[in-house]
């Protein structure tokens, strides 16, 4: 009786596992008829590997960093931008509300909210990085600026998108 | 006879099948690239500093698009202090500020701080788009006035 079986490679055989018995011989079918021994199926292993590999080069060629943008904030763009090297404390301004690394602060709280985020940073000064839409009033941004004066920050950065 | 089952889990298609979800996930995702204006904010206090200030120009923006300058603290500069950019009727023109700030630049090549005034109903990008103006043309130490 003849049995068929999905598992069973000597019946089915793609193009591409031929090739695979002919890698190193060159005898298409003699070494699978005399039962010599498997080569593992490198082709595709290569093509994951040469994916992979451009991913990486391709997501790490700028030095930056991460930085979550959403998707209904429009950023301004501009020409002399330069790339963000160190991660910083970032503030949002988003339809009028304003969020300090994603938590939402209130308006009345950003100094007090500044001034703690400042003495848990030693050293050469803190930095915020603003991320506001392009679109917004400076009167929504007007808070930010006095809290940061309030709380002693000098360094500001605004996020934008750098254009050529 | 009974043939004996020789089973093998056939990895070339889920291979296949994840080189495609790679190419996928690597042809939707959305790099985008950011990058930072910075400023540096004046902290005022209540000394009297003997210091003198370097020169500075002034800009206040308006909703318009309208720019006014204003000199401080430049020597030489005569009574050419203040002045007007009146916008192109769809915001700033920005043609005219690039030549602009560029004669004042050459009038007064020690003037490299500006201190923007946007009004309160100012757009954020024509700010930042100023900013980027004016450090393109070396103005190197720009920074934002809060309202008053």
């Amino acid at each position: 009786m003849k049995t068929s079986n999905f598992a069973n490679s000597a019946s089915r055989r793609s193009p591409l596992s031929e090739v695979q018995w002919m890698g190193q011989t060159g005898k298409s079918n003699a070494r699978q008829k005399t039962g010599g021994a498997v080569l593992l199926p490198l082709t595709s292993l290569i093509d994951a590997f040469s994916i992979i590999v451009i991913y990486l080069l391709v997501g790490t060629q700028g030095s930056g960093i991460e930085v979550d943008i959403p998707n209904q904030l429009k950023l301004p763009a501009a020409i002399s931008g330069i790339a963000m090297d160190k991660k910083m404390p970032t503030v949002r301004i988003q339809n009028g509300q304003y969020f300090i690394d994603d938590k939402k602060v209130a308006e009345s709280d950003l100094g007090r909210q500044l001034s703690k985020l400042k003495e848990q940073t030693q050293g050469e000064g803190v930095e915020i990085l603003i991320q506001a839409d392009t679109a917004m009033d400076y009167s929504d941004l007007d808070p930010l600026l006095k809290a940061g004066s309030q709380a002693g920050i000098q360094k500001l950065k605004f996020a934008v998108i750098p254009t050529k | 006879m009974k043939k004996e089952l020789d089973f093998e889990i056939n990895i070339l298609p889920i291979l296949d099948i994840l080189s495609v979800l790679i190419c996928f996930l690597l042809l939707t995702a959305v790099w985008v690239q950011m990058g930072a204006l910075s400023t540096k904010q004046a902290l005022g206090d209540n000394t009297i500093s003997k210091k003198e200030n370097p020169p500075s120009l002034w800009i206040q923006v308006e909703k318009n698009g309208t720019l006014r300058f204003t000199l401080k603290d430049v020597k030489n500069a005569g009574a050419r202090l203040d002045s007007t950019l009146a916008g192109n009727g769809q915001g700033v023109n920005w043609t005219a500020l690039t030549k602009k700030i560029q004669s004042l630049k050459s009038q007064f090549p020690q003037m490299n701080t500006v201190i923007i005034r946007p009004e309160a109903r100012a757009n954020y990008g024509v700010v930042i788009q100023l900013m980027d103006q004016l450090k393109r043309n070396q103005m190197t130490d720009v920074g934002l006035s809060p309202l008053g």
